[in-house]
């Protein structure tokens, strides 16, 4: 479901062969951005517990920006940041309504990021609910996938 | 949970929504090249967008416990379709109104554990 309607006739008649066009394929970006998200989540959090206990950066006015002085924090920032960029490529060629609900794989990912990495528990509602996301997901990512591999 | 915490909730989703349909516009491509003005103007009002509805999100979140202003992000893929498919002219199929509503139902029950 790439948005074709918009390209010049040309490009649809013949496209041209690129060696690595899986890079850029707008769908394998949305997983990419919602790993990277996850990845801002989980060192943003890894960051702000690394200086939460420091009474020296987290007293007085600035004490809300004791994060900063993780090095974590600042990786998580720039994963944030990678994150928006590939978004922005996605919706050149994703309709946003296929988009948007497909990038809440996150809520997928956060949680099981969390028990993996943070070794947070994971109450069984919440694995329920992550299921649920998973297979709505599912249910609009099949019939995408199917046209793609028609492609 | 009072009235107006309500209301911000789901008022500042429309921001959220806002930024994204901006993003969107700004992003899409068309047979001729667009003004590099036009584009940036959009990207910014999308970024303005998505910053009014972080810092209402993030005012909720001091005064309310995450799980009983989470199920409201919940909202966002009804309200994010809905706008795709009035000001974008999207199609919507039956498949993407079915998974969203699964994922709708999936946030709410994640939220409330």
């Amino acid at each position: 479901m790439i948005e074709t309607a918009a390209l010049p006739t040309a490009s649809r008649v013949r496209p041209r062969p690129r060696p690595f066009a899986w890079v850029v394929n707008p769908y394998l970006l949305i997983f990419v951005g919602a790993v990277l998200d996850t990845t801002g989540e989980v060192l943003l959090s890894k960051g702000s517990r690394l200086v939460a206990n420091n009474a020296a950066l987290t007293a007085g006015v600035l004490g809300w920006a004791a994060p900063l002085h993780s090095i974590w924090t600042w990786i998580g920032i720039v994963s944030y940041v990678l994150s928006l960029l590939t978004w922005l490529q996605v919706l050149r060629f994703v309709p946003l309504s296929i988009a948007f609900p497909l990038v809440n794989v996150v809520h997928v990912l956060v949680p099981w990021a969390a028990h993996t990495f943070l070794h947070e528990t994971v109450p069984p509602r919440l694995w329920a609910g992550i299921g649920l996301i998973f297979v709505g997901i599912l249910v609009i990512a099949r019939p995408l996938m199917k046209v793609e591999e028609k492609l | 949970m009072k009235p107006f915490t309500i209301f911000l909730a789901v008022f500042c989703q429309l921001f959220l929504v806002t930024g994204q349909i901006f993003f969107k516009r700004a992003m899409r491509q068309t047979p001729t090249p667009r003004p590099q003005a036009r584009i940036y103007g959009e990207l910014g009002l999308g970024i303005v967008s998505m910053s009014v509805w972080f810092f209402i999100w993030i005012g909720l979140l001091e005064n309310e416990n995450l799980s009983r202003v989470f199920p409201f992000e919940g909202l966002n893929p009804v309200l994010l379709v809905v706008a795709s498919w009035l000001l974008l002219k999207e199609r919507v199929s039956w498949n993407t109104g079915a998974g969203i509503l699964l994922i709708c139902a999936g946030i709410c029950l994640a939220s409330g554990s």
